[in-house]
């Protein structure tokens, strides 16, 4: 009898463990998702200051932790290519957290969200069913 | 004068107390266990075990999404559950997957065809669903800085400082975004979402942080948390709508106020085939999904050949929803002919349905119904009334038994008790006559009614 129960017991801590690895993964994406949006807005407000300078001169631009004077147009195209990546970046977080969460939901014994894998309808047609949503 | 105005308040709030109660609004469900297995007594169902048990199996396969094509029949003598069973499977389906209910004899109309009133019925039992995505910025703004030109025209410039618990960003602001900002009047402490394809902003409300007890503000001011997370966040909302929402929306002649006024009449077919392509291609490209819905047809026996032969195709076709029909006639003529058939649906028809039956409720069943039914309707009423009332349905019908309810507690509030006794039952008993006391009346007194020399003669030829 008291064998069983400590079977019992086991196996609710395992597939408790599970659920909160699972739980902890998607955790750790949203903090990501967030780390990468700050970035991205810090990008895309450096490259708007670049652009209000009217002089062509060189700027001071902080890489890692060296600071390096080069030309403005260069700069704004580092940036921009930054922010290019960093767009990409948290759309492939985005795309990843859905079957992770998913897998949650499973574990814990929840319907599927129903409807989340689909493809977003584009503007043009979502005018044509606009006043049904 | 204070008493006066306070009476009339409570006037007031007791003309809107008043529901009115449908005769199944006590149903919530099936009441199924997790094996399928129905419960005595649940959600307002009561008894007829069988037939619960085979709707619960059928809803399963609805919802696995795994039948198409397939038609139900609830057959059973009156008063014994169909209409229960069929509301109780709505209920259990849930929201997402669409059920329409419909009488057979709700498609004869002047309006439109047969064919069109069932063709509207069964569309309006197929839910598409899609999904729709926005990319929305989304903060507090934590300050809003408008440059205007000094010579007072030319463009304003201007500077946005939004804020989630997270993180802090500075934008730009030009002409068109100060306008609208300035139009929403969108100020320092509101929280605001900003549509990035349209450049829409809409007021949330204002941030918790700033409720002040001295600020002067309007009583419909919404206080909302800070959000949390990255400020540049996407919506995704799935929504399912029904093929008749589309195509009312899409047949031109009427627009999508048709939707709400009820009045669509005819849908041109060349609508129809259209949608049916662009949601075909919209499936083939993983936009959308099909949710096969129920169509229920109460009263089926009132549909007559040509309806039951448009039945027969459409059940074919590969958007076809469930169809569950509830009649009470046994064999009995098919309407639109001469030739009678089982349930008066010809045996073409009926070789496609499975057919579950429902059984008279024995007496336990029928006090069990009637207690639920004094629940709902909020009478109180004493053990040995409901024993009598029970005896009364047992005798008559059980509808007339669920009718004397409300009367004999209009019956009981006369008099001032407080619980429904054997004495008021007794007392709207004789007030009102049911079915067999009523046509032993007219037997009884026969010759003194108008016109009775004609139901003879119709009897004898």
């Amino acid at each position: 009898m008291s064998q069983t129960s400590a079977t019992e017991a086991s196996q609710l801590v395992e597939y408790l463990t599970e659920i909160e690895c699972v739980a902890e993964d998607i955790l750790t994406s949203r903090r990501e998702i967030i780390d990468l949006d700050r970035q991205r807005n810090k990008t895309r407000e450096a490259i708007r200051a670049l652009q209000q300078v009217k002089e062509d001169e060189k700027t001071w631009m902080c890489a890692g932790r060296m600071f390096l004077k080069m030309d403005k147009e260069k700069a704004v195209t580092i940036l921009n290519k930054d922010y290019d990546e960093l767009d990409k970046e948290i759309g492939l977080a985005r795309a990843n957290l859905r079957p992770k969460v998913n897998k949650l939901r499973d574990l814990e014994k929840k319907d599927e969200l129903k409807g989340f894998d689909l493809c977003p309808l584009t503007p043009e047609e979502r005018k044509s069913v606009e006043n049904l949503l | 004068m204070a008493a006066q105005t306070a009476e009339k308040v409570q006037e007031i709030r007791e003309v809107t107390r008043i529901e009115r109660i449908g005769a199944h609004s006590h149903i919530r469900g099936l009441g199924l266990d997790d094996a399928l297995e129905a419960r005595q007594v649940s959600q307002g169902m009561v008894g007829q075990l069988k037939a619960r048990k085979a709707a619960g199996v059928i809803l399963e396969i609805i919802k696995d999404g795994k039948i198409a094509s397939r038609g139900i029949l609830i057959a059973g003598q009156p008063g014994t559950g169909k209409t229960a069973i069929a509301m109780g499977m709505a209920q259990a389906l849930g929201t997402d997957t669409p059920f329409t209910s419909i009488a057979g004899s709700e498609i004869f109309s002047l309006e439109m065809s047969k064919t069109e009133a069932l063709t509207q019925a069964f569309r309006k039992s197929i839910g598409v669903r899609i999904k729709e995505e926005t990319e929305i910025i989304e903060g507090e703004i934590v300050e809003v800085q408008i440059d205007r030109p000094a010579t007072g025209t030319g463009a304003k410039v201007g500077k946005l400082t939004l804020k989630t618990t997270e993180m802090e960003t500075i934008y730009q602001l030009g002409q068109k975004m100060i306008e609208s900002l300035t139009k929403e009047k969108a100020q320092a402490g509101d929280i605001v979402t900003i549509d990035k394809a349209t450049g829409k902003i809409t007021k949330l409300g204002r941030s918790f942080t700033r409720a002040r007890d001295y600020d002067a503000m309007g009583a419909q001011t919404k206080f909302v948390q800070c959000p949390e997370g990255e400020l540049q966040k996407r919506k995704e909302v799935v929504h399912t709508v029904t093929l008749h929402e589309i195509d009312v929306i899409n047949s031109r002649t009427q627009g999508f106020l048709a939707l709400f006024s009820g009045d669509t009449g005819e849908i041109k077919s060349e609508v129809r085939e259209q949608i049916n392509a662009k949601v075909a291609e919209w499936r083939e490209e993983g936009k959308a999904e099909i949710v096969p819905g129920v169509l229920f047809i109460d009263e089926v026996h009132m549909l007559d050949i040509e309806c039951f032969s448009f039945l027969n195709r459409a059940l074919e076709s590969d958007m076809a929803p469930i169809l569950i029909m509830a009649t009470n006639r046994g064999i009995t003529r098919i309407r639109g002919t001469h030739y009678t058939s089982p349930h008066g649906i010809p045996l073409d028809l009926l070789d496609r349905l499975v057919i579950i039956s429902t059984v008279p409720y024995d007496e336990k069943e029928i006090k069990q119904i009637l207690k639920i039914r004094c629940e709902e309707e909020d009478v109180e009423m004493s053990d040995d009334a409901l024993t009598v009332l029970t005896r009364i349905g047992m005798e008559t019908s059980l509808r007339y038994a669920i009718q004397l309810i409300t009367a004999a507690n209009l019956v009981c509030r006369k008099r001032k008790g407080t619980e429904v006794d054997v004495d008021d039952i007794k007392r709207v008993y004789s007030l009102f006559l049911d079915e067999s006391r009523s046509t032993q009346f007219l037997k009884e007194y026969q010759q003194e009614f108008m016109f009775n020399e004609m139901n003879e003669e119709m009897e004898t030829s």
